[in-house]
């Protein structure tokens, strides 16, 4: 039961009162530099000295204020105050068109997103930067009356000190949106995971309401008993499916399909739901996570301040994790018998289903790479196919795969932590070559380079999770080895930046072992 | 413009421009001292928001970052970045590393040119430039890192090859259609005679750019980005620069072929050859759409919200080729000082329709809708109301949604273009006209 999930075993959630959570190289202690195999990393992970490596070479890992984004960007009439300079977040601009076709395919209005930036400059850097984010606040407000207006910390005025908690609470009584900071500076954190964190408890803190009780809202009324019944009986048969930005309209229906036919109400939420919908998230009879890695602080969070109960397993990709995760609900919500018919009727035929693609697919060596929970899900099911794993890139490692590598056959399969930056994977790639790439955003154009046919580990319009999830990623693997001239051509015509010298490498001598740095004071650097 | 806030800024930083910049030139290597976040954002700007550019040979997730953390802003980072340098020396191939900086280690004080001149013996060559977001838009970084090149790196050259011509204010990424542009710009000049010097052009080399100091001209075609550059290639390099805007079809071609010739010394029968030859042949492809153009009247209402580089090329190529009513030109930035902005605003006194466009200063994106309703009288529920219309919008991928609650035609040519693919084209020159009269006709005929 979601009390006594071991994947949050530990961990507290009474952060309401700070402005915000500790990071998650404080709170969940990952790492994002090692490369080892499934086994060591296991290892290593006990040992608990993983989390304090880093690199010699290193390259783009990514900023909690881009994740923390990508959560608030999705909601609706929301008004986005980026409080930095202009290139913060700037990658919105790539980004807006990718969320507004989102928005429709998921039946939302398709309406533009909106952003400003306080345009934070030279002379702001030595006066501080309020007075532009007064500013912009009620532009915001002025032009576009939006629900709320979500204002995300840059570094700049993280580290000159800006108090942009207290100049929007003043600015509170003035507009009719609610404000919203969110303290996401990226240098405050080597895992960009902890923007998700960093989102989560600026809305929660500002938004959430607590549970409207039933009970008290009927006493009194003449058949009192039987409706009270009713309700509750209603209530706790809803549940929050919680999407994250890579879940897609397809992965929502098969997910919101599956949790129906076991006589459940499913409200996906949050990402772009309203924020009249996140604020009764505590509300709900079960509070369901698709992903560990995305949602532990809000689940967590919601279970700590309302009681909303929750289940925390896997990710529903491939057909042994979408068992588990409906499992791990089908135990939560008293339904084990309803959920054991239901995984043999879909397990039955989606496996007759996939037949055709084993042959294409069997025997055929496999790289998955991307974030940490996606990745071992995404690899156990091609495995299931026939595929040979040779090995796995995540983002990072932490506390919420550590069960998943036992998912891998083959312990010593390869594992190369990193964020987002690719140069080790792909001296993996280049000695090992997969005969297929699956890939994070950002990560598949490098691999072409290399001669590998790549396909992405998730997509706005394509179903990935759930049972139908398997059938149309296995189809995409198999359509994707039917032709592979692609790759063939670019890596014969089109270099990577690599020296001959750095292939010839072992790239476990770039990765610093276990230096701890000092712990800094927060105070000090405010 | 005072420096405001922003919606929806049309642009990034200055460590953004730089990083775009670097990406762009041949095998160059950059090299972030910043926060991790900082060059995989930045670079993702461009990469996605340019028509799909791309990452290129080094840049995106690949860029080489210190990568601070809040342990470097409390004890410095300058070690880390010397760290950083020597190991992408030693794994990264390129023919040119160049250092740019970020707000964190700006704002802290650390010393990365007295670091990477540490690096000043190497070969290839380890530059630098100073590139804190908090300078400002992207520009400022593509500014930061040719001044850089221009200074501390192209060899000073006395004799002058009067024949060469350095090119500038060509940002890559932040000009969708920069690298077509600059082709068909080297297409031209080279009828002329002449030689292009471009930085992002085809074939071009870090040891060719090692020898730009040999030209004897310089032309920047924007009204205000590129003069840093410009200014220190006059300096150190004793270059002169002559100001010019981006030529799009054959009146801009034209004008501007007839202003670079006198001091580029281009001799009077080759210039008439040229736009003689060039011209016959753009006419002799326009006149395909006649037939539509007059059997559908395809004569448009155009506003234009852009950059202040496209701003005036395009209104001058619908009004003055296509014949279309310039109506509300918006450019989304702003010379420095008023005797520049008047200066720019005088170049519409050329346009010859009988009507002259509104021109407005304005960097929020999301104002277009309010200057469109106030240019024009409100429809008061009367029988008979001359509409806006039929309405041509040519600005970024940003305005798509506008032009929808206008029910006007759009195209969008200016920063950002998500909802198009660009690979070679380019709308300058005569033939980057007949480009732009593809794509402007396409919109009109794309739901057939």
């Amino acid at each position: 039961m979601a009390d006594n999930n071991n994947l949050l075993e530990g961990l507290v959630y009474n952060y309401t009162s700070a402005t915000e959570p500790p990071t998650r190289d404080v709170r969940i202690e990952p790492t994002n530099a090692y490369l080892g195999s499934c086994h060591s990393l296991k290892r290593a992970m006990g040992q608990g000295c993983a989390k304090f490596n880093s690199r010699y070479f290193s390259q783009g890992n990514g900023c909690q204020l881009n994740l923390a984004l990508g959560i608030v960007r999705s909601f609706q009439n929301v008004v986005i105050i980026i409080h930095g300079p202009l290139g913060c977040g700037s990658n919105n601009i790539g980004l807006a068109g990718f969320y507004k076709t989102a928005r429709a395919l998921k039946g939302k209005p398709a309406n533009d997103v909106i952003w400003i930036h306080t345009n934070l400059d030279e002379s702001d850097v030595i006066n501080g930067g309020v007075v532009k984010l007064r500013e912009a606040v009620l532009y915001a407000e002025r032009e576009y009356r939006p629900d709320v207006v979500v204002v995300g910390n840059s570094c700049v005025p993280g580290i000159i000190g800006d108090d942009i908690d207290s100049a929007l609470e003043e600015l509170e009584p003035q507009v009719s949106a609610k404000l919203v900071p969110i303290h996401c500076e990226g240098f405050r954190s080597r895992f960009v995971a902890s923007g998700y964190d960093a989102a989560y408890h600026g809305l929660l803190k500002k938004l959430a309401d607590p549970p409207v009780r039933i009970e008290s809202v009927l006493l009194g009324s003449s058949d009192e008993e039987e409706r009270l019944e009713k309700i509750r009986r209603q209530n706790s048969r809803t549940v929050n499916l919680l999407n994250v930005g890579s879940t897609s309209r397809g992965d929502e229906v098969e997910l919101s399909r599956i949790l129906s036919s076991l006589g459940l109400t499913v409200n996906v939420l949050p990402l772009f739901g309203h924020i009249d919908e996140i604020a009764k998230m505590g509300e709900a009879g079960l509070n369901i996570s698709i992903c560990a890695t995305h949602d532990d602080y809000l689940i967590g969070h919601l279970k700590e301040r309302f009681g909303t109960p929750y289940v925390i397993d896997t990710l529903p990709i491939g057909i042994k994790n979408t068992n588990q995760w409906l499992r791990a609900i089908g135990e939560a919500m008293n339904l084990k018998e309803e959920t054991e018919k239901l995984i043999e009727l879909e397990t039955s035929q989606l496996l007759e289903s996939l037949e055709p693609f084993k042959a294409t697919l069997a025997g055929k060596t496999l790289w998955v790479g991307g974030g940490e929970t996606r990745i071992f899900t995404t690899a156990e099911f091609f495995q299931s196919l026939g595929m040979k794993v040779l090995g796995l890139k995540p983002h990072n490692f932490d506390r919420f795969a550590i069960p998943m590598l036992d998912d891998i056959e083959d312990p010593e399969t390869a594992v190369a932590v990193a964020a987002g930056q690719p140069a080790e994977e792909l001296v993996y790639l280049k000695r090992l070559k997969p005969d297929l790439y699956v890939g994070h955003g950002g990560a598949n154009g490098w691999v072409l380079k290399l001669g590998i046919p790549t396909i992405p580990l998730y997509g706005q319009s394509q179903n990935y999770m759930g049972y139908s999830g398997a059938f149309e990623l296995a189809r995409k693997a198999a359509r994707a080895l039917l032709n592979t001239n692609l790759s063939k051509k670019i890596s014969a015509n089109v270099p990577l930046p690599f020296k001959q010298v750095w292939y010839d490498s072992n790239p476990q001598d770039n990765i610093k072992e276990g230096q701890q740095e000092e712990p800094v004071a927060r105070s000090s650097v405010k | 413009m005072e420096n405001s806030f922003i919606e929806r800024a049309k642009s990034s930083c200055a460590l953004g421009g730089a990083i775009a910049t670097i990406a762009a030139l041949p095998r160059a290597i950059p090299i972030v001292h910043a926060s991790g976040g900082c060059a995989q954002t930045l670079s993702a700007t461009y990469n996605l928001g340019s028509g799909y550019k791309g990452a290129g040979y080094c840049s995106g997730t690949m860029t080489p970052t210190s990568n601070i953390t809040e342990n470097n802003i409390v004890f410095g980072g300058e070690d880390r970045l010397e760290e950083q340098i020597e190991a992408t020396l030693r794994v990264m191939d390129g023919d040119l590393y160049f250092v740019v900086t970020g707000c964190q280690v700006e704002i802290i004080g650390d010393n990365a040119a007295s670091v990477t001149s540490r690096f000043q013996d190497r070969r290839p060559p380890v530059l630098y430039a100073s590139t804190p977001g908090f300078l400002g838009d992207g520009f400022k970084g593509y500014e930061a890192v040719l001044s850089s090149l221009a200074k501390d790196f192209i060899e000073r050259s006395a004799k002058k090859d009067k024949k060469t011509v350095n090119i500038l204010g060509f940002m890559p990424g932040q000009d969708v259609f920069c690298r077509g542009n600059i082709q068909n710009l080297i297409f031209l000049l080279n009828k002329l005679g002449l030689q292009v010097n471009s930085f992002f052009g085809d074939g071009e080399s870090i040891e060719k750019i090692k020898k730009y100091g040999q030209a004897a001209h310089t032309l920047v075609f924007s009204p205000i980005h590129g003069y840093q550059v410009a200014e220190a290639f006059q300096e150190v390099h004793d270059i002169p620069y002559l100001k010019v805007d981006l030529p799009i079809g054959d009146t801009g071609t034209e004008s501007f072929l007839r202003q670079i010739a006198g001091p580029l010394q281009i001799p009077k029968a080759k210039l008439e050859a040229v736009i003689a030859e060039e011209r016959a042949l753009y006419y002799s492809y326009f006149q395909r759409f006649l037939e539509i153009t007059g059997d559908l009247d395809y004569q448009r209402y155009a506003v234009v919200s852009s950059d202040i580089t496209y701003a005036f090329p395009l209104t001058q190529y619908v009004s003055e080729d296509l014949g279309w009513i310039p109506h509300l030109v918006l450019v989304n930035e702003e010379p420095d000082n008023e005797e520049d902005s008047a200066q720019y605003r005088k170049k519409y006194e050329s346009l010859t329709a009988n009507v002259s466009p509104k021109l407005v200063f304005e960097a929020n994106t999301g104002q277009l809708l309010r200057h469109v309703k106030e240019s024009w009288p409100h429809n008061h529920n009367e029988k008979y109301y001359n509409q806006l219309s039929p309405l041509f919008i040519i600005a970024s991928s940003l305005e798509g949604s506008a032009a929808q609650k206008l029910g006007a035609n759009y195209l969008p040519v200016s920063y950002p273009v998500t909802n198009r693919a660009v690979l070679s084209k380019g709308y300058a020159g005569y033939r980057g006209g007949l480009n732009l009269a593809e794509d402007l006709y396409s919109s009109l005929v794309s739901n057939r």
